[in-house]
């Protein structure tokens, strides 16, 4: 299943999603152990409750001085010779993109995986402008070939068989490949290998940006994030204005807990920190570093009710223990970030009317929040989504009359009491052995569960015998 | 388009409206990090053997191997070795002043291919893409380190001049040298050091690159199965050397 | 020595749907000493409006609840989630400074039914109702929004004749999620579907669990699939049973 079309209803794409039998055993194995890497890394890791505290105050300490900390960087990042833009829409991003690729008289663009620049739909905009991106990290690789979208934040090809992949590489390359996954990295190696030496252009997000000294933080494991910043003549990062932290010393209290947090490591195989282009003496780095600053929607939400999703560091973690994203993988959501923190980060970048489904894709379990690193508080800005939903009237109107008129009715005891004896005698012809097994109106529970009768006598209606009863 | 100024100046707007929030602090800094720094050696004179053991376990772990030397002069069999079991001759390397020694003459009696890197500035674009080419033809990277953290079994690496960054990164194997005052064991000391780089606005250590290598280049992008060397080198050999590399 | 007192907060899903569970905690509660009060008048705790964003509504009936159980000693509620939702979103949720101090007062004296016996009466031995193996569901809000994980575990562990066995996946979701169950049933029901294939690998005779919503949700799928497994509340285990 490639990127979901959102013109049908979530409900659907979620439906053909659970129908996928290859997507349903890859979502089951990867997200359990995903889990499990998570738990083991964090049991090993006793002073990893505390940091995720740290982590967490450091970013809300820094959202408050957000200004002071982004003149700090954009400052750095200028004196060690880098560029700085601004752009508050994703159009305005593409277009800064285009112009630097533009002058640089670029072809070919090497890209390390960035959610920032998927975000702003940077592929389309670069081949119309004829130069050919390349997605380096081989996941993204793998996806671009197929001509989908990341159906999980760090782990974008999941949802794909060994045996598509081999495929896609065999149409790539003009002949048959095995369906192995080490000879398949080995030929995405040479191919890659090739891309990297000849690409004008390199063009990757930013795990973080350290304001003290401008420098540039990736996370990788598998060493594109070096490749990219390192052979290409001119860098071009991409960064949401959030992730900026203030010093090093910042930075080392999230390395510590993110990658434990997104693939189970003790650290990714690649941290590398980028302190603006090549310096004098060195043999490779680029002659150019610009750095984009985005907000696309970020900078509302300062202020905002989504406040909190400002805090994501992208690890994912909160997919692989959502009980709905293990059911229905990443594509169905239909937008750029999928999961319980991508409803909210779609929200912020769209607006609330653009998930008044989503927001309702979630069964407000709260494992996400448990499990995210800096403790965002997701099934919580869910629910706000879903009163801004509700008092915006983007609901439908049917569901608005069921939840009014079922909040008139619970301040009203009396007619309450009622309605329930009502429904009681409603019921009679459902009920058989004290349970319903199929019931008009109601098929979207009965369908797969029984549903238990209203009792022959309430709670309430037994009450005043059981207040008399004297204790056994 | 829109301009600094004007950007900024929409955040400060915003933060305008938000009142009451909870303070929050970042992360303790080092108030004075050489002073730090310094303790974090003094006491890992005594410690480092812990230490060691730690970064090897931790090293092992993400699929490095360790080797333990007494001198610079035996690291040449260890890497002979190395390069014996993969059939494999041209070796790269930083230049001896990075390295702490020349092992080039030792190396090629070895029947080895040894190219070190110019100690500076490289001014010809010519000789730049010549030297690229022959890294990238490379099947061996010989490095030093600058720090190994024992907690992650990491080994960082700042780039610069006669230390070129894909030393480490095109050939398919890594090897890096360090000694007892490269080892720190943990994340957060490691923090401290790289708060002294950086220190009073100072341009980071050397290059405009720190890494930080944690085990050989890996992806499980593939049904999750785990394949080493996707970009990145698919082997890393760290050796450690007994008797200070540099003095 | 004085008479502890404790009101019932039924709930919705509790007075309609399981009254057996609430005649079981008044006679356990009596027989353990405790003086019952039920506050006429109870309707729902208003949690299903809260989670689908009709917080006017939320509010109103929130602020009928706190008045009615204004002079409650201890209120004892059979449902995790419900507990929840008094002591966690009630404070901020209720509008007027007045009703808000009334609220707080209730949110610290707000237990799930566990947690009460437990933590305040501070009694964990009982005889079961049932015999063989039983095993527990950790409901979502019980165990991440008042971080409870022991006190229903603190019992059934000390349960006379039953054997406890833990459920692998214990502290994953049902699929019940309130209305998620009808918005997105089939996503609910793929859910629920992999939980009770746990349930049954256990070779549990009973599944218990503290929250009625999940127990609506895990119940009607076993009754669905003829499951030989009876999903039950921790009280019915504890007295009386569903004859």
């Amino acid at each position: 299943m490639s990127q979901a079309d959102l013109s049908i209803p979530f409900r659907r794409r979620a439906g053909r999603a659970m129908e996928d039998a290859f997507l349903q055993e890859a979502l089951t194995i990867a997200t359990t152990k995903f889990i499990g890497l998570r738990r083991e890394a964090f049991d090993a890791f006793p002073e990893g409750e505390g940091l995720r505290d740290r982590a967490r105050e450091i970013k809300e300490a820094t959202l408050q001085h957000l200004d002071r900390y982004l003149e700090q960087l954009i400052g750095n990042v200028e004196r060690f010779g880098g560029r700085v833009h601004f752009a508050t829409t994703a159009a305005e991003a593409r277009a800064v993109i285009l112009e630097i690729g533009r002058r640089a008289g670029a072809r070919m663009a090497v890209k390390s995986k960035s959610m920032a620049t998927e975000e702003i739909h940077l592929n389309e905009a670069l081949e119309e402008a004829g130069i050919v991106p390349v997605e380096t990290d081989l996941g993204e690789y793998i996806i671009q070939l197929a001509h989908e979208r990341p159906s999980h934040i760090i782990a974008p090809a999941i949802h794909k068989t060994k045996g598509q992949i081999a495929d896609l590489f065999g149409k790539e390359l003009k002949r048959t490949v095995p369906a192995d996954p080490e000879a398949l990295t080995q030929l995405a190696r040479g191919e890659l290998r090739e891309k990297f030496l000849q690409a004008d252009l390199g063009i990757t997000g930013a795990n973080f940006a350290v304001a003290d000294t401008g420098t540039v933080v990736l996370v990788t494991n598998e060493g594109n994030g070096r490749m990219v910043t390192s052979l290409p003549r001119v860098h071009v990062a991409v960064m949401g204005v959030e992730k900026v932290v203030p010093s090093m010393s910042d930075l080392m209290v999230f390395l510590a807990i993110l990658a434990k947090s997104a693939t189970g490591q003790k650290l990714s195989v690649y941290t590398t920190l980028v302190q603006g282009p090549r310096r004098a003496g060195e043999l490779e780095g680029p002659e150019e570093f610009h750095l984009v600053l985005l907000d696309n929607g970020r900078v509302d939400q300062l202020a905002g009710p989504l406040r909190e999703a400002l805090y994501c560091l992208r690890c994912g973690a909160c997919l692989n223990v959502c009980p709905v994203y293990r059911q229905i993988g990443g594509h169905a959501y239909g937008h750029t970030y999928p999961g319980p923190i991508g409803i909210l980060l779609t929200a912020m970048l769209n607006g609330p009317a653009s998930v008044k489904e989503l927001a309702h894709a979630s069964s407000l379990c709260g494992a996400c929040a448990d499990a995210c690193p800096v403790r965002i508080d997701i099934p919580r800005m869910l629910i706000e989504l879903r009163r801004q939903v509700d008092e915006k009237r983007i609901a439908p109107w049917i569901e608005r009359v069921v939840f009014e008129s079922f909040g008139w009715l619970l301040a009203r005891p009396l007619l309450y009491g009622l309605a329930g004896r009502i429904a009681r005698v409603l019921q009679r012809p459902f009920v058989r052995d004290g349970a319903i097994r199929s019931l008009p109106l109601f098929g979207d529970w009965t369908r797969t569960r029984d549903l238990p009768a209203v009792a022959s006598r309430t709670f309430r209606e037994r009450w005043n015998e059981l207040e008399r009863e004297t204790p056994r | 388009m829109t301009t600094r100024a004007e950007f900024m100046a929409r955040i400060r707007a915003e933060l305008g409206k938000t009142r009451g929030l909870p303070p929050a602090t970042p992360a303790r800094r080092p108030a004075r990090p050489r002073v730090e720094a310094e303790a974090i050696r003094a006491e890992l004179a005594e410690r480092w053997p812990e230490a060691l053991e730690r970064f090897r376990h931790e090293l092992e772990k993400v699929g490095g191997v360790f080797y333990r030397v007494a001198t610079l002069a035996e690291v040449v069999p260890v890497v002979a070795g190395i390069a014996r079991e993969r059939a494999a001759r041209r070796l790269v390397s930083w230049h001896a002043a990075e390295l702490g020694g020349d092992l080039g003459p030792a190396l090629t009696a070895q029947g080895l291919e040894p190219v070190a890197m110019p100690p500076g500035e490289v001014a010809s674009a010519a000789e730049r893409q010549r030297l690229r080419e022959l890294v990238a033809a490379a099947e061996l990277g010989l490095t030093g380190v600058d720090l190994a953290i024992a907690e992650t079994g990491t080994l960082v690496l700042s780039s610069g001049a006669g230390r070129p960054r894909s030393t480490s990164l095109l050939p398919p194997y890594h090897i890096a040298l360090f000694d007892r005052t490269a080892l720190v064991e943990s994340l957060a000391q490691a923090g401290v050091f790289l708060e002294l780089w950086h220190a009073d606005g100072a341009p980071g250590p050397r290059g405009a690159v720190i890494s930080f290598i944690t085990g050989p280049s890996r992806t499980a992008d593939i049904e999750l199965t785990l394949t080493r060397g996707v970009h990145g080198p698919k082997e890393v050999h760290a050796i450690f050397v007994e008797a200070p590399i540099r003095g | 020595m004085t008479v502890m007192r404790a009101s019932l907060m039924i709930t919705c899903l509790g007075d309609m749907f399981f009254p057996e569970v609430g005649v079981s905690i008044v006679r356990l509660l009596r027989r353990l000493g405790v003086t019952v009060e039920f506050p006429q008048g109870q309707t729902c705790c208003g949690l299903p409006l809260f989670n689908s964003g009709y917080h006017a509504e939320a509010r109103r009936v929130a602020a009928r609840t706190v008045a009615l159980f204004r002079d409650a000693d201890h209120v004892v509620v059979p449902s995790g989630s419900c507990a929840w939702m008094v002591r966690h979103e009630y404070p901020g949720l209720v509008g007027e400074p007045e009703l808000a101090r009334d609220a707080l007062r209730l949110a610290a004296r707000v237990y799930e039914l566990s947690q009460f016996l437990v933590r305040v009466l501070g009694r964990s031995e009982f005889h079961s109702t049932v015999r063989g193996r039983v095993t527990y569901h950790d409901s979502c809000h019980l165990l991440r929004g008042l971080h409870e994980a022991e006190s229903p575990r603190e019992v059934l562990r000390h349960l006379a004749g039953v054997e406890f066995v833990e459920l692998p996946g214990a502290d994953e979701c049902c699929g019940f999620g309130g209305s998620f169950a009808v918005r997105l049933p089939e996503v609910s029901s793929q859910i629920l579907e992999k939980k009770l294939r746990h349930v049954e690998a256990t070779g549990a005779a009973c599944l218990v669990a503290c929250d009625a919503g999940c127990l609506m949700q895990m119940g009607g799928g076993l009754r669905r699939r003829g499951s030989r497994v009876r999903a039950l509340h921790l009280a019915e285990l504890l007295d009386g049973g569903r004859a």
